[in-house]
């Protein structure tokens, strides 16, 4: 009987190992972090969709900042152009002489000079006398001559009563009267020049126009002037027989 | 007596220490066929109480137990039926009588011998 208990004991102590490896297996499986997922097909294609929804919209998102972010960039470059562009138009308008000017420059009048011999009326008559051609009379050349002379020295911008001189300005007589482009002047004639005060007057002087204007009867009226206003070319200009030639860079 | 409890701990010792793993989906045939080794344990141990214990029903008891329940819950989950349940559900009741039986046993042993 105990020898039979004995095996009865081994037997169940038998059993027992194997159950308790099998508890131990069990255990270690079900303790493994492996979620086991207990959600039913249908739910969980639900949450895919869900889950696909969301992702889509989140694309979306992101492809609409992305939009906007180009939107900002381009503005801002956009905006910088402009900026620039606008820079550089107005420094081109200066340069043609389509605004209006001020600054230190010189201030030249040529008036008639006093004729400490003769009374006005002999002035007068001597004037008239002289011709019908006007042998005092201030022409064309003289006037282009000055502006030459003042643009050499550095004149940034020239007018000549109020007529501003620009790149395609012709100065001419026109029966007795000089005209600047289109538009007739009469003396007495005022030449404007911005530039170094100095360095126009000096040039001036350098020049011999004193005495060059004094031949014709004319005495030059020379001022400095702190702020000198030169106004802007007013006469409308059309763009013809001109192409800008175009580089193989640009294209 | 105490061999049973201490092969019981050796046995969790080794299952700890081999470091097994039963992949996800045998995991319930696993469970059922504990389930049916403790329900042959108890049933072992009541019947060894009632004196009527025999080493070869008990044996074939828990191999068979084991592996028929394991057998037919892979057969039900073969064939679409949770056979599964069913065998939970047995096994469960009936080691929950067994466990009644010896309760009822041990007591009564204990008062008489009171």
């Amino acid at each position: 009987m105990l020898a039979k208990n004995r095996k009865i004991t081994l037997i169940l102590s038998l059993i027992s190992a194997i159950i308790g490896v099998m508890l131990a297996i069990q255990l270690k499986s079900n303790l493994q972090p492996v979620k086991s997922e207990s959600r039913s097909i249908a739910e969980l294609r639900a949450t895919l969709q869900k889950e696909l929804e969301k992702h889509k919209s989140l694309l979306a998102d992101i492809s609409k900042y992305n939009q906007l972010i180009y939107q900002y960039e381009t503005s801002l470059d956009e905006g910088e152009s402009i900026s620039v562009m606008k820079e550089e138009l107005a420094r081109t308008r200066k340069l043609a002489g389509l605004e209006s000017l001020e600054g230190a420059g010189a201030v030249v009048r040529i008036v008639d000079a006093p004729l400490p011999a003769n009374t006005a009326d002999s002035a007068l008559e001597s004037g008239q006398d002289a011709a019908g051609v006007y042998p005092n009379a201030v022409i064309d050349e003289d006037l282009r001559w000055l502006a030459n002379i003042l643009f050499a020295n550095g004149a940034k911008a020239v007018s000549i009563n109020g007529h501003r001189l620009i790149a395609t300005t012709a100065i001419r007589n026109v029966g007795e009267d000089i005209q600047i482009d289109t538009k007739t002047i009469k003396p007495p004639y005022e030449i404007r020049a911005l530039g170094d005060p100095e360095v126009l007057i000096s040039g001036m002087k350098l020049e011999g126009v004193e005495e060059n204007f004094k031949l014709t009867g004319k005495t030059l009226m020379i001022e400095k002037r702190d702020k000198l206003i030169i106004p802007a070319y007013n006469e409308t200009r059309v763009i013809q027989y001109m192409k800008p030639v175009k580089t193989k860079g640009e294209q | 007596m105490w061999l049973p409890l201490i092969g019981l701990a050796l046995g969790i010792a080794v299952g700890l220490l081999l470091d097994w793993r039963v992949p996800q989906e045998y995991s319930s045939y696993l469970s059922i066929a504990l389930l049916a080794g403790l329900d042959t344990i108890f049933g072992g141990i009541r019947s060894y109480l009632e004196r009527t214990f025999n080493v070869r029903i008990f044996m074939s008891g828990f191999f068979f137990n084991t592996l028929f329940a394991a057998g037919l819950a892979f057969l039900g989950a073969f064939l679409g039926i949770d056979l599964y349940l069913a065998a939970i559900v047995a096994f469960g009741v009936r080691l929950f009588n067994n466990l009644a039986v010896i309760r009822r046993i041990i007591l009564s042993k204990w008062i008489n011998q009171g």
